[in-house]
């Protein structure tokens, strides 16, 4: 399992290759950009929860001087659209409401004008006559007999629940019955901002030639284009998506939106370029956001600690609209059955429409949620049945080579190795029995997919591709849609490159995430899959150039068959003769000259094939936090957070541990800080004044150690990091606040109010 | 969001400016940092046709003390200034407390002291140490200048009894009494850097037992405008400063807290709060005077 | 409603410019100079992704008036290292202390927080040469940042206040 492989490049803390750029503030981002000619947008919003649209009168706004240009629902094609194009009646979404809004905020009309002010202007001179309907604000109310019909495709079957997903095996009833014992608990998990920095932003271009080009801060730039070619009647290969810098997306920036798509198309009708830049009120009250969940969870284990089954009843409260809400509703079933063996497993996952804004893709993506319940379950028959809460995981760890019956098998896995590091750097056990009143130590542990399987894209194409081109002067080129949106892989899949082809990381010239040069194509930055994906596919593209350039050197130097070529320090050379070594700028020369003048061009795709369900590899880890409570103010401060991971070969330690200490700060605000204040569907936290994320002085320090593993099926033995992290942070907190205070938390976010609550003080 | 169109007024001389907010009468909003004005602006919450700024007034940003007068924290006196005022740190460090306890380092470096309680917003951070002090607020109508006792400056939220043509100019707070010390207590249980759930500023004085000779608590954000804790205070006076007559104190003002449940924190947490932050600042603040004590009893 | 014409000093350069008086000097940098190295994370003071420096003072660019800054020096981003503007060779160019540690210790991830932080971080430093910790965490709370966690950038201010002030 051990490494002892000598790399050169991968493994090396590199500065980010975007660093310089963007510390001097010349990295453009979409709102960065402006073109001769262009118009501002902006987006009419439904102020109200469920209605029906009677009549929209836009003539005050077109009348205002300097407004080129308005469009509402019936002005533009009725045609659906959402990821989940492999069920096409998932699709549940118009650009802009025909007909019925069915959330605040709701897009329903948009405009372009000369500026900003003229915009805003004209949104307000907009008239739109709603006759309200009841509306449905929690799964409850939603499922509740007579509930308002939210999507009326659904009404038959079975209303407001878009879908529905299973799994079992094994046999529970008999388990629960058996069982020394059960666990039977409802958990509430709540909504959470994506919060990136940059707001979303757009900026569409319409060519003389037909061709629809954007910018835009999209994590998937290969969605954008296919969902704005249906839905704007026009041929994939004339619309061109280029993703510019990206401040943030954390699975917020994973779908068309109506702003890209309104854009386009008053680009395409005035001939003019159109940017839209939302507000962040727009983000906080409209966007979309972590899926709230109800989960009811029933687990059953023998008295001396062994999991024997466990049912897992998960609701999510979805908003509007599926989204990515499908495929959070089955991940959610695979993380309610990972990091330990349940023999016997019952899930049952259904996602609720609400009138609420969507819930979303988000970090972590139903594992947050999921492991919340099972860490905290963990933690609780730790305790009932006397066992160190170690101890009774790293009885029933999963293992490299276990399986989730038909759903998943676990390849490289150091779950087991993460748990006792863990609890050897904290001095888990003396401490636990030391702590001081109001102190308080948890665990958490979480495992997290690298990259998915399932293609509810419904994408004709490998899930992803890179080409690397050759040059005589020693360097290449890639070529690659995968998009960096923050986490780096602009750098990491340099440093793969570099490390494959023997060359330096500043040799390696990048064009990325631009659909009509970048090879088709790439799914793009979600489930922490462009690492091992796009890795595995630059990895190939490379191979395919060695290839080239071992039979030139082979040929120079007359070798023998049975040599072994080795790429080092811009160099090819027989493994045992380096002195023979051609420079690979020659190498490449000599190529070309033999193929009669061809570039030396290597492709490599990577599709996951004959991987289960859901993911090629996963990730594991494990958590401690500690805590002081303040027992009169019922105040939680997190003192440290240590952590243990397994993510296979850290491709670049230092981005590994900014993804890290990225998912502690996301983790601490789920857990503590971050929560939307709801009103009837109204969304009261629309300011980060009142939707608290953590700030410098609220962040814990912290160690990590990586858990050395080397995934096979990841590109030089790397896997997922810096999503999966995201999840242990709560049940940590949560498992270290019952010890300070006695006070078990099932019920997310764990506010001073229900510590407090809890000692009946409140 | 763009902010609203206005005409942007910045007068030279109080004189002058005061003119202006009698000639603009329900038309005119002031600006000083504009921390709070401006966020309003784009908010929409106010569309004023003129906005004045005080920026261009001189003289109005001093931070000074006399032994006779006290402190004196002119109009335009930043947040930050006030935060780091060696003066203000020697007579009244509450008041750089709770300016330090205000937003953020960009924040205190654009606005006011007196912005903050012009703004008259039932959270402010730094009304309630200023009311423990019984501070009072100098506002001019240009042509003559009157003196408001705090207690009577706030009316409601965003409400003060400046007249319509009259400009806060600036804060007074007197000398400290012998024996006095003061406290500020925030609460903000979701972050370091947050709005306050509640705040307390209390102010005590002993007499040479170490009993409560003189006491003020004002409550901030429990109510529409900052509340004096008066049961508590009426309990404490002439009693022996424990543990167990502050722990009643605290109950006490929790009893005349009538807060909202809102974004931030719920009415009941509010009031629980109320009762633990008055005992603390109760208890720092009688520390404080008891040094005190000590220090004028070996002088 | 007229346009008034103001000068503003950016930078080192007096730029005459005319606004409207309810430009913030945010959207005047942006929309007008193109100078967009100063960010729009909220328009509420509330993430401090558009701090500059006026006068040395660490401000919100989304709540001060652009009229209100002309008379004042006013230092944005792409005023730290001005040669970044003009010269090409970026990798080979030094930058100012707290941009060149902010590269060195991974403190950029996606990059959008990062000129503010910078900016709050010279205003920090100019004030405070050699910070602890706490004073750091305290110096940039008015910076929100959702990748990084904070502690590379606080360990990034820690590592340029050595270089600028050595205290061993
Ligand atoms: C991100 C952010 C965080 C904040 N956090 C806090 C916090 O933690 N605690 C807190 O208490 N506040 C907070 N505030 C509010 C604000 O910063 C403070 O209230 C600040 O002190 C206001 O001062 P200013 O000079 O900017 O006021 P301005 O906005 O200029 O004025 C505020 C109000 O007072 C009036 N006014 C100002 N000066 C005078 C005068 N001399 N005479 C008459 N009327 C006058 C104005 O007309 C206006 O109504 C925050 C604000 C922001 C944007
Ligand atoms: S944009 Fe100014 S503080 Fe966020
Ligand atoms: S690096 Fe992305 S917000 Fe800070």
């Amino acid at each position: 399992m051990s490494t002892d492989h000598n790399f050169s490049v991968v493994g090396k803390s590199l500065p980010r290759s975007d660093a310089r750029i963007k510390a001097v503030g010349a990295a453009q981002y979409a709102d960065d950009m402006f073109l001769p000619g262009m118009l501002h947008g902006k987006l009419l919003r439904s102020p109200v929860a469920h209605a029906l649209i009677k009549s929209i009168d836009t003539s005050a706004a077109e009348a205002l001087p300097g407004v080129k240009c308005v469009i509402t629902g019936q002005d533009i094609p009725k045609i659906k659209y959402g990821n989940w194009r492999l069920v096409p009646e998932s699709q549940d979404e118009y650009a802009l409401a025909i007909d019925k809004v069915r959330f605040i905020g709701d897009e329903v009309a948009a405009v372009a004008a000369i500026d900003k002010d003229s915009a805003e202007e004209a949104i307000r001179l907009i008239k739109v006559e709603y006759e309200e309907l009841p509306g449905a604000y929690s799964v409850e109310e939603s499922l509740a007999d007579k509930a308002p019909v939210i999507h009326d495709e659904y009404e038959q079957t079975t209303p407001n629940i878009s879908l529905d997903r299973k799994i079992e095996y094994g046999d529970l009833d008999k388990v629960f019955a058996e069982a020394d014992l059960v666990l039977d608990d409802v958990f509430t998990v709540h909504a959470t901002s994506h919060a990136y920095m940059e707001p979303c932003s757009c900026l569409s271009e319409y060519d003389h030639d037909g061709r629809l080009t954007i910018w835009t801060s999209t994590q998937t730039p290969y969605f954008v284009q296919c969902l704005l070619a249906s839905t704007m009647e026009m041929r994939e290969n004339d619309i061109r998506v280029i993703k510019p810098f990206v401040g943030g997306g954390f699975g917020g920036k994973m779908e068309m939106r109506p702003w890209e798509f309104c854009s386009a198309f008053m680009a395409r009708k005035l001939g003019r370029p159109v940017k839209f830049t939302l507000t962040r009120e727009e983000e906080l009250a409209t966007g979309r956001r972590r899926h709230p969940m109800r989960i009811h969870s029933k687990v059953a284990f023998s008295k001396e600690g062994m999991l024997l089954g466990k049912e897992f009843n998960v609701h999510l409260d979805g908003g509007a609209y599926n989204s990515m809400g499908p495929t959070a509703c089955f991940l959610c079933g695979n993380f309610g059955a990972m990091l330990y063996n349940y023999p016997n497993y019952r899930y049952y996952g259904a996602h609720v429409y609400t009138n609420k804004p969507p819930a979303g893709a988000m970090r972590g993506f139903g594992a947050p949620q999921a492991l919340f319940v099972a860490e905290t379950q963990m933690n609780v028959a730790a305790e009932k049945l006397g066992l160190d809460p170690v101890d009774i995981r790293l009885m029933n760890a999963m293992e490299s080579g276990d399986e989730i019956p038909g759903v998943a098998t676990i390849s490289s896995c150091g779950f087991k190795e993460s748990l006792i590091k863990v609890a050897e750097m904290t001095n888990w056990r003396e401490k636990r029995k030391n702590l001081k009143p109001g102190q308080g130590l948890g665990l958490g542990c979480y495992s997290f997919i690298s990259g998915g399987v399932f293609n509810w894209f419904n994408t004709r194409y490998n899930f992803t591709r890179a080409e690397v081109r050759a040059f005589e002067d020693g360097t290449v080129h890639l070529m690659t849609m995968a998009s960096d949106i923050g986490q780096g892989c602009d750098t990491v899949l340099r440093q793969i490159l570099a490390e494959e082809l023997g060359l330096k990381v500043s040799d390696i010239r990048l064009t990325a995430a631009d659909t009509a040069v970048t090879p088709q194509a790439d799914l793009g930055t979600w489930g922490s899959r462009v690492t091992l994906m796009a890795g595995n596919a630059v990895r190939k593209a490379a191979q395919e150039i060695k290839e080239e350039l071992f039979k030139m050197v082979s040929l120079k130097f007359d070798l023998n068959v049975i040599h072994d070529l080795r790429c080092g320090d811009g160099k090819i050379y027989p493994a045992n003769r380096p002195d023979r070594a051609v420079s690979f700028g020659d190498a490449v020369k000599m190529a070309q000259r033999a193929n009669r003048g061809e570039p030396i061009i290597g492709y490599g795709s990577y599709t996951p094939r004959n991987k289960g369900l859901v993911t090629p590899a996963f990730s594991f880890g494990a958590q401690v936090a500690e805590c002081e409570v303040d027992k009169e103010t019922g105040a939680v401060e997190v003192k440290f957070m240590t952590t243990a991971h397994d993510c296979g070969t850290p491709i670049n330690p230092m981005s590994v541990e900014g993804q890290l200490e990225g998912s502690v700060h996301m983790g601490l605000g789920y857990a503590l800080s971050e929560q939307f204040i709801m009103k009837e569907g109204k969304t009261l936290t629309t300011t980060f004044l009142d939707y608290k994320i953590p700030c410098a002085e609220d962040m814990p320090p912290g160690v990590s150690v990586h858990i050395d593993t080397y995934e096979a099926d990841g590109p030089f033995g790397a896997k997922e990091a810096g999503e999966g992290l995201v999840s242990p942070t709560a049940p940590a907190i949560a498992d270290a606040v019952y010890a300070a205070t006695g006070y078990r938390c099932m019920d997310l976010p764990l506010t001073p109010q229900k510590v407090l609550a809890s000692m009946k003080k409140v | 969001m763009s902010l609203p169109q206005f005409t942007f007024l910045a007068p030279t001389s109080l004189s002058e400016a005061c003119a202006l907010l009698e000639k603009h009468q329900g038309k005119i909003k002031i600006k000083a940092g504009g921390t709070d004005m401006i966020v309003r602006l784009s908010h929409r919450a106010v569309k004023p046709d003129f906005l004045m700024t005080l920026k261009k007034i001189p003289d109005l940003n001093e931070i000074s003390y006399t032994p006779d007068k006290g402190l004196k924290i002119g109009a335009l006196a930043l947040l930050r200034e006030v935060e780091i005022s060696p003066l203000i740190l020697e007579q009244a460090p509450m008041l750089a407390r709770a300016a330090h306890a205000t937003a953020t380092v960009q924040i205190r470096n654009m606005g006011t002291v007196m912005g903050n309680v012009c703004n008259a917003s039932p959270s402010a951070d730094n009304i309630p140490s200023l009311v423990a002090m019984n501070a009072i607020i100098v506002a001019s109508s240009g042509k003559k200048e009157r003196e408001i006792p705090i207690d009577e400056f706030f009316l409601g939220p965003g409400r003060s009894a400046l007249q319509a043509n009259e400009i806060a100019v600036a804060i007074k707070v007197p000398k400290l009494a012998a024996n006095s010390g003061v406290s500020y207590q925030k609460i903000s249980a979701r972050s370091k850097v947050d709005i306050a759930a509640v705040n307390i500023g209390a102010l005590i004085t002993l007499n040479e037992e170490g009993k409560c000779k003189a006491v003020r608590i004002s409550m901030g954000a429990v109510g529409p405008t900052p509340l004096r804790a008066s049961l508590a205070e009426e309990f404490l006076l002439n009693k022996k400063i424990t543990d167990e007559t502050l722990a009643e104190a605290g109950r006490l003002a929790a009893e005349d807290a009538s807060p909202i449940s809102d974004v931030r924190a719920s009415r009941e947490y509010r009031k629980l709060m109320v009762e633990v932050m008055t005992t603390r600042a109760l208890k720092e603040a009688a520390g404080f005077a008891s040094q005190r004590v000590v220090k004028c009893k070996s002088s | 409603m007229k346009k008034e014409l103001i000068t503003l000093n950016i930078n080192g350069d007096d730029i005459e410019i005319a606004v409207h008086p309810w430009r913030t000097l945010n959207e005047v940098l942006r929309d007008q100079l193109h100078l967009t190295g100063t960010k729009l994370g909220c328009g509420t003071g509330d993430c401090g992704a558009c701090t500059v420096l006026l006068d040395d003072q660490s401000v919100s660019s989304c709540l001060t008036l652009a009229i209100e800054a002309e008379g004042h020096k006013i230092t944005t981003i792409e005023g730290l290292a001005p040669e970044a503007a003009t010269e090409n060779d970026l990798e080979n160019l030094t930058l100012d202390p707290i941009q060149e540690s902010f590269i060195a210790k991974g403190a950029i991830q996606c990059g959008f927080c990062t000129p503010g932080m910078i900016m709050s971080g010279k205003f920090l430093l100019d004030h405070t040469p050699n910070p602890n910790e706490a004073e750091i965490r305290a110096g940039l709370s008015g910076n929100l940042c959702r990748c990084t966690g904070y502690n590379k950038i606080v360990d990034a201010i820690a590592d340029a206040a050595e270089k600028i002030s050595p205290t061993k």
